[in-house]
């Protein structure tokens, strides 16, 4: 008898074991000659996931031994990322942020592209302040799929209504039209800002100063303390510019901006379909940012695709990576005008720089300064935004809120250290 | 010592636990072993896991980080504005649905209702009331009561997640106490009937301490909730804590450490540990207190 009870209790437990690790098991039955690569990105609007869809068909049309599977991760997208990258579950090929490449590169788990790259590809044929946001000791850790710099975007209606013939050229004279075209009672305001660094990067920079100086915080310098106190000036002075969230505009500009709040915003050109397909009824253009000191200046933000050091199939995820880089992958997919084209060969085919609302934006690329300034950015991006609102809805000074952020993101950056 | 057959006996009740042994051992015992580990370390988990030894530095790294400090203060405001008004209101909810009014058995559905939304959509509805033209600052206006910038101002933007919490777990322990509110023996209340008591000295001198043992798990649960607030602040703030750091909870903040800041998931770790030790204490201290006052 005593055997058989301890058969029967060693043949329970192992089937309990099996049916546990059995969920663990991977199930690769989907074997054909196609090598199938994965490509990560964020969900964006229907328009560009079409679009994307299109240029990988085409791709997989050219190169039919290779499967690209499109994996879209629609919310929190570099928090994702890192846990897949980590678990060694991420995909080949993913979109990467300039802001956040340098962080990245540093670990190493982004391959480096230099050895893949040919004469062919013509390398120098992408905008140069784009692809140097992803260069780190001279090799090559991503290629800018678009990119955007930001323009002023103004109302036409409201502008003629007040008599003043175009958009500002400078600075002053943006704050003057901006006193004009504020109506408190209606709750609209000359200007809509985005109480954040990465709008204004370029002006906190205009006066000489530097946001991080040797990867640490240096933002409560007096330069730019000055550069960017005409901003929570225009607030709190002037009280000529308010925030999205303060006219219930969620939190976008571009939301302040069609709903009649805001005479004017700074956005991006993300802003031009949004405004087509949510507020077709406004009369807008877009110029230039004014001059500050009498220099141009703008953000430019791009996004470039960047492979997993850690991929299976390094050869395929290069040759994806080629084409959607490639003037014909990327003539496609900046074809409908939702993103710019980083290569200067395709923006002189498609003809942006003719198009009267992005024109400005084109035009900005030259001058922009690219958002992305080494690992530590993140930390400081969220110490400065977190303070300076504080300041900028006047519960005290400007130098005061900087100060105290600047220690905390330096403190804050010696802890990862 | 042991005769074979009593060898072979737990041989074979060891073999029938091997299953939840296993499983107790890689889903709990280890993660909490390995975090153990990585709180004395500087980890990078990415390209490669890379550790660094660093001894306390993880722990002693929060004296000086003024966003766990802020996060500290404003989990204790937290915990010490909620659990007293949402354990207060559950008791007042409870009592009002036992005095046997009309419809009771309706309102106890409706109390309950909140409960069920999960909280993510709970905070995502309250965001939309909380907007600047949003309902509730519409309310407000007809009342002619000041209205806020609920979701943009950091001085209120920590009451509107306490308010938004407080209503939706009330009904929760609501429904505990209902429960106990029954087991109250009624020759209790027609005692004190007859030595003229009323319906408010009923409820100080006989519910309240009746239900001093259901108070105290309700106030120990609630502790524990409170202390690990995050996915309320983290939706109301997009993950940031803010505005201004207003709504940045300890647990968000290890959040950020572990996923968001690359390189400090040792400190995300140490941090942890230590809001364990803090619950741990203040649920201590709370059962010392409840044990005190002896019921009879």
């Amino acid at each position: 008898m005593r055997p058989k009870k301890w058969l029967s209790s060693l043949g329970i437990s192992s089937l309990l074991l099996a049916s546990v690790l059995s969920g663990c098991s991977s199930n690769d039955a989907s074997k054909s000659d196609k090598t199938e690569i994965v490509l990560s990105g964020w969900g964006g609007n229907p328009v560009e996931k079409k679009l994307l869809n299109e240029v990988l068909a085409d791709f997989e049309k050219e190169h039919p031994d290779i499967d690209v599977k499109l994996n879209t991760i629609n919310d929190q997208y570099m928090d994702v990322l890192k846990t897949r990258l980590i678990g060694g579950t991420a995909a080949d090929v993913f979109y990467l942020d300039a802001f956040e490449a340098p962080a990245l590169i540093e670990t190493g788990a982004i391959e480096p592209l230099n050895k893949y790259v040919t004469d062919e590809f013509n390398v120098n044929d992408f905008e140069k302040p784009m692809i140097d946001a992803f260069k780190s000791d001279g090799e090559l850790y991503g290629l800018p799929k678009d990119y955007s710099t930001l323009a002023l975007f103004y109302n036409k209606k409201m502008f003629k209504e007040h008599g003043i013939a175009g958009p500002p050229k400078t600075w002053e004279e943006l704050e003057q039209i901006a006193k004009k075209l504020t109506d408190a009672e209606k709750q609209v305001y000359g200007l809509g800002v985005m109480p954040q660094i990465e709008r204004m990067y370029y002006l906190a920079e205009s006066h000489g100063g530097e946001v991080i100086t040797d990867g640490r915080a240096s933002f409560a310098d007096d330069k730019v303390v000055k550069a960017i106190q005409p901003i929570v000036d225009m607030r709190l002075k002037d009280k000529s510019a308010a925030t999205p969230s303060e006219v219930g505009a969620g939190q976008s500009a571009g939301e302040m901006f069609g709903r009649g709040k805001a005479a004017m915003v700074v956005e991006g050109n993300w802003n031009i379909p949004y405004m087509e397909e949510t507020f077709p009824d406004i009369d807008y253009g877009t110029a230039e940012l004014p001059t500050v000191n009498g220099k141009k200046g703008t953000m430019s933000f791009t996004v470039g695709y960047a492979m997993n050091s850690e991929s299976k199939h390094k050869k395929e995820s290069w040759e994806l990576i080629e084409y959607l880089t490639g003037k014909e992958g990327m003539k496609k997919w900046t074809s409908k005008g939702l993103a710019l084209p980083t290569r200067k060969s395709v923006a002189a085919e498609l003809g942006f720089d003719q198009d009267e609302l992005r024109r400005p934006l084109v035009n900005g690329a030259s001058y922009a300064t690219v958002w992305q300034d080494g690992p530590s950015l993140p930390i400081v991006m969220n110490n400065f935004n977190n303070q300076f609102l504080s300041a900028y809805l006047g519960d005290r000074t400007l130098k005061e809120a900087l100060e105290d952020a600047e220690k905390q993101a330096n403190r804050e950056i010696k802890v990862t250290e | 010592m042991f005769t074979r057959r009593e060898r072979k006996e737990a041989g074979q009740g060891y073999l029938f636990l091997l299953p939840a042994l296993l499983i107790l051992g890689v889903f709990v015992i280890a993660p909490i072993l390995y975090a153990v580990f990585l709180s004395f370390h500087k980890v990078e988990l990415l390209g490669g896991a890379n550790y660094e030894f660093r001894g306390l530095d993880n722990f002693l790294k929060v004296t000086f980080d003024d966003r766990a400090i802020i996060a500290l203060k404003n989990t204790a405001i937290y915990v010490a504005v909620v659990v007293p008004a949402q354990t207060f209101l559950a008791l007042v909810l409870a009592a009002s649905l036992n005095a046997g009014l009309k419809g009771q058995k309706f309102f106890r559905v409706v109390y309950f209702l909140p409960t069920l939304t999960s909280s993510a959509v709970l905070t995502l509805i309250f965001m939309w009331m909380y907007n600047q033209n949003g309902l509730i600052n519409y309310v407000l206006k007809i009342f002619h009561l000041p209205t806020y910038n609920w979701i943009g101002d950091p001085d209120v933007a920590l009451i509107a997640i306490m308010i938004m919490n407080i209503w939706a777990t009330a009904p929760f322990f609501m429904v505990i106490y209902l429960a106990a509110l029954q087991d109250i023996p009624d020759s209790h209340y027609e005692a004190a009937e007859l030595d003229g008591a009323g319906a408010v000295q009923k409820f100080w001198h006989i519910t309240v301490p009746n239900l001093r043992p259901v108070t105290s798990f309700v106030v120990i649960m609630g502790i524990i909730g409170t202390f690990q607030l995050f996915d309320q602040s983290y939706i109301f703030s997009g993950g940031s804590g803010g505005p201004n750091n207003s709504t940045l909870t300890v647990v968000l903040l290890i959040y950020q450490y572990a996923f968001k800041t690359l390189g400090t998931m040792g400190y995300a770790t140490a941090i942890a540990f230590m809001l364990a030790i803090i619950i741990l204490v203040a649920t201590l201290v709370q059962r010392k207190f409840s044990k005190e006052e002896s019921l009879y």
